[in-house]
C-alpha cells in the first residue's frame, strides 16, 4: 500500500511515538556538522592554536619566566577561549546559515515546536567542546610538568568552560536567529568575544579601581580567568573564590532563558530587525 | 460529483503588509480535493507571499483561510495537513535521500520505523528508489526536486503546496514532474497548488487558475472559464499569427483581408514577414465547431478558422515559415490581463 493512500488522512496530532523533536533535531544537527567536516576543521584549528599556546608558554619556561601551574592555569584559560570560540562561530552560523542555504523554511513547516528546533541546535553547537577539552589533556598535563593540582584544574575547566561554552553558544545562536545573514551574526558574536577578552587587556591600574572590579564581576570570560587565577595559583580558598562563579552562572542561566523563552519562540524564515518584534502566532508551539 | 465535494482550501480576503507596501491584497480562493490550482502573475505578483501566508510561514495582515475545515489560528495543526515544495528549496549536504525522508517523517510525529517504511515507499513514488542511499549532494536539479515533493508528502497532506517546481529543470524534468504532481492529485485526493511562470504547464495540468498581479487577483476560475474571459472587449483570443516570406508579405494580407472573417491584419514585422489577422469575435466563430459559448468551445472555433486560414495561404502558394495560432491560450488571457492590471 502506497504511503498516500493510507486510510486516515494526514499523521495525527495526537502522534508522539516517535523521538522527541529536540534530540531529532540534535541528531541531524550532529550529522551535518561533524560528518561534513566543519567541527572536524575548528578542532584542527583548535590544536594548532593549543600548540601555538603551549610551545610559547614552555619557551619561557626555559627561561624560568612562568611557574609550572601558572602555565597549566594560562593553558587551561586558552582551552577554554579557544573552545568557547567555536561553539560561538557554530551557534552563530546555526540558523542563519540554515536561511542562505534555504534548509529553514521546510524545518519550519513541519509541526515541530521551534524551542525544541532551537535546543537542538544549541546542543550541536556545543558539542566540540568536550572534544576541545579532551585534545586539550596532553597539552596542560605537559605544561604542568606534574604539579599535584592537574587534576583539579582539569574538572574545574571542564566545569567552567562548559558553563562559558554554554553562555557564548548562546550568543552566537542569538545573533544567529535575529540575523539576515551568517555574516552579521558573525560580525556581532565575534564583536561580543572580544569585548570579553577586553577586561584582561586592561592596564593594572584601571583594574585595581571599582570601575575595573565591576567590569570583571560582569564578564564571564573574565570571571572565570580570576577565579582560576586566585584559586588555583594564588591559593585563595574556596569559599572565598566562588563569589567570582556568579557572574558566569548568571551568565549561562541568561542565556539559555533568552535562548529558549525568548528567541526561540521567535525564529521566523527571516532574521533582521523585523524578527525582533512580538511572537508571531505562528510560533505558538504546539 | 466533483462539485458535490468540500473544498479543502478556503481562502477568504487575505492581506499581507510589510511596512507600507502591500504585499497582497484581498485574497479569496477554494480549492476541492484532487484538483490542481494554478497561481500565476508576473514577479512580485505576491504569489510566493500567498504561498507563505497559506502554510502558515507568515501571518496574514488581515483575512483568514481554512485547510481541511482548520482555521489559520491554529497553524501547527494546519502544517499538519499541509505539504510544501518551498521555491529554492535547500537540502543537506550529508544525507541520503532515505535519510532525509526518515527524518522529516519523526518530525511529523511518525515513529522510526513507520517514518522508514513511508521514506522507502514515497522514494518509489517519485522515481528514486534507486538513489536512496546516495547523499543529496550528489543529486540532480530534477531529482532534488523529486525529493522535495516526497518531503512534501511525509505527512500524507490534504493539500499540497508547489512554488514553481520545475524552474531549472530541463524539458523532460519539467514534463516528468508535471505527470507525477497531477498524479498525486488524481490518485491520492489531494489539493494542488501550483505556482509557476510556465504558462503552458498551468494550462497543460491545472485544472482551475488565480491569476495574481502586484498582489491582487485578477482572474480566478476553471482554465476554461478564465480563457473564457479572454472574449471580453479588449482581449485578442481570435487572432493569428504567420510569418511568410518578407516578399510575399504584401500578397498574404490581401489574401487575408479578402477572407470575410478578418477584420484586419497588421503587418508587425516587414523583414521578418510577421502578419498579425485579427479574425471575428468567438459569436461569430461558433457555428464552425461545437462552439458552447464557453471559452474553449469558442477556441476550437477559432481553430478550424485558423486552418482555413492557413489553407488560403498555402492554396496562393505562399510558404507558411512559421505559425503562432494566438489566442483562446490562457499565454494570451494572462499577458492581457497583468497588462491592464499593471495599466
Amino acid at each position: 500500500m502506497s504511503a498516500l493512500s493510507t486510510p486516515g488522512g494526514t499523521v495525527p496530532a495526537t502522534a508522539g511515538r516517535g523521538r522527541p523533536v529536540w534530540r531529532l533535531v540534535l541528531g541531524q544537527e550532529l550529522k551535518e556538522l561533524w560528518i561534513g567536516g566543519r567541527a572536524l576543521n575548528l578542532l584542527i584549528l583548535f590544536a594548532v592554536l593549543m600548540s601555538a599556546t603551549s610551545f610559547l608558554l614552555a619557551t619561557n619556561n626555559e627561561l624560568s619566566l612562568t611557574p609550572p601551574r601558572l602555565m597549566m592555569v594560562v593553558a587551561l584559560q586558552s582551552t577554554m577561549s579557544f573552545g568557547l570560540f567555536i561553539g560561538l562561530i557554530v551557534g552563530a552560523e546555526s540558523v542563519s546559515g540554515e536561511r542562505e542555504r534555504a534548509t529553514l523554511e521546510p524545518l519550519l513547516l513541519t509541526p515541530a515546536g521551534r524551542r525544541h528546533v532551537i535546543l537542538g541546535k544549541y546542543l550541536a553547537a556545543v558539542s566540540p567542546w568536550p572534544v576541545a577539552m579532551v585534545l586539550a589533556v596532553p597539552y596542560i598535563a605537559v605544561l604542568a610538568q606534574g604539579d599535584v593540582a592537574l587534576g583539579i584544574a582539569l574538572a574545574w575547566g571542564a566545569v567552567l568552560g562548559t558553563i562559558l561554552t554554554f553562555f557564548f553558544t548562546g550568543i552566537g545562536l542569538l545573533a544567529s536567529v535575529w540575523s539576515g545573514s551568517t555574516r552579521s551574526s558573525l560580525f556581532v558574536s565575534l564583536l561580543i568575544y572580544l569585548l570579553a577578552l577586553l577586561p584582561a587587556q586592561l592596564p593594572g591600574e584601571f583594574q585595581a579601581t571599582a570601575a575595573g572590579a565591576i567590569v570583571q564581576a560582569l564578564d564571564p570570560l573574565e570571571s572565570v580567568r580570576q577565579f582560576l587565577n586566585q584559586y588555583l595559583v594564588g591559593g585563595l580558598a574556596l569559599d572565598d573564590a566562588r563569589s567570582l562563579l556568579v557572574a558566569p552562572v548568571v551568565a549561562l542561566i541568561l542565556a539559555i532563558v533568552v535562548v529558549l523563552g525568548v528567541a526561540a519562540p521567535r525564529l521566523a524564515l527571516d532574521g533582521g530587525v523585523r524578527s525582533l518584534g512580538p511572537k508571531a502566532s505562528t510560533d505558538v508551539e504546539a | 460529483m466533483e462539485v458535490s465535494q468540500q473544498p479543502i482550501l478556503v481562502a477568504q480576503d487575505l492581506q499581507k503588509v510589510y511596512g507600507s507596501r502591500t504585499a497582497l491584497r484581498s485574497l479569496s480562493f477554494s480549492l476541492r480535493p484532487g484538483r490542481v490550482l494554478g497561481f500565476l502573475g508576473p514577479n512580485g505578483a505576491g504569489k510566493t507571499t500567498s504561498i507563505r501566508v497559506l502554510t502558515t510561514i507568515l501571518e496574514p495582515t488581515a483575512g483568514r483561510f481554512e485547510v481541511d475545515g482548520v482555521g489559520s489560528d491554529r497553524p501547527i495543526e494546519i502544517r499538519r495537513r499541509i505539504g510544501v515544495l518551498p521555491e529554492g528549496i535547500g537540502f543537506p549536504r550529508n544525507s541520503t535521500g532515505f535519510d532525509y525522508l526518515t527524518y522529516f517523517g519523526q518530525l511529523f510525529g511518525r515513529s522510526a520505523r513507520d517514518a522508514r517504511d513511508t521514506a522507502s515507499e514515497l522514494l518509489a513514488e517519485v522515481g528514486l528508489q534507486n538513489r536512496a542511499d546516495s547523499l543529496v549532494g550528489t543529486y540532480s536539479h530534477g531529482m532534488r526536486q523529486r525529493l522535495g515533493i516526497a518531503r512534501a508528502l511525509v505527512n500524507r497532506p490534504r493539500v499540497l503546496f508547489l512554488d514553481e517546481p520545475t524552474l531549472g529543470l530541463d524539458p523532460r524534468g519539467q514534463q516528468e514532474l508535471l505527470r507525477l504532481i497531477q498524479r498525486i492529485a488524481r490518485e491520492h485526493d489531494t489539493g494542488v497548488v501550483l505556482s509557476s511562470h510556465m504558462l503552458s504547464e498551468i494550462e497543460g495540468i491545472c485544472d482551475d487558475v488565480v491569476i495574481m498581479n502586484a498582489g491582487h487577483v485578477v482572474a480566478k476560475g476553471t482554465v476554461a472559464e478564465v480563457i473564457g474571459q479572454s472574449a471580453a472587449p479588449g482581449v485578442a483570443q481570435h487572432v493569428l499569427r504567420v510569418r511568410v516570406p518578407a516578399d510575399q508579405v504584401a500578397n498574404a494580407e490581401r489574401i487575408l483581408n479578402a477572407e470575410s472573417t478578418v477584420v484586419q491584419t497588421t503587418v508587425t514585422d516587414q523583414v521578418a514577414g510577421w502578419i498579425v489577422a485579427e479574425l471575428a469575435d468567438g459569436r461569430g466563430l461558433e457555428g464552425d465547431g461545437e462552439g458552447t459559448g464557453d471559452g474553449a468551445g469558442v477556441a476550437a472555433a477559432g481553430g478550424t478558422e485558423r486552418n482555413r486560414l492557413l489553407g488560403a495561404l498555402i492554396g496562393a502558394d505562399i510558404p507558411i515559415i512559421a505559425l503562432d495560432p494566438g489566442g483562446g491560450r490562457l499565454q494570451d488571457v494572462f499577458l492581457q490581463l497583468t497588462a491592464e492590471a499593471i495599466e
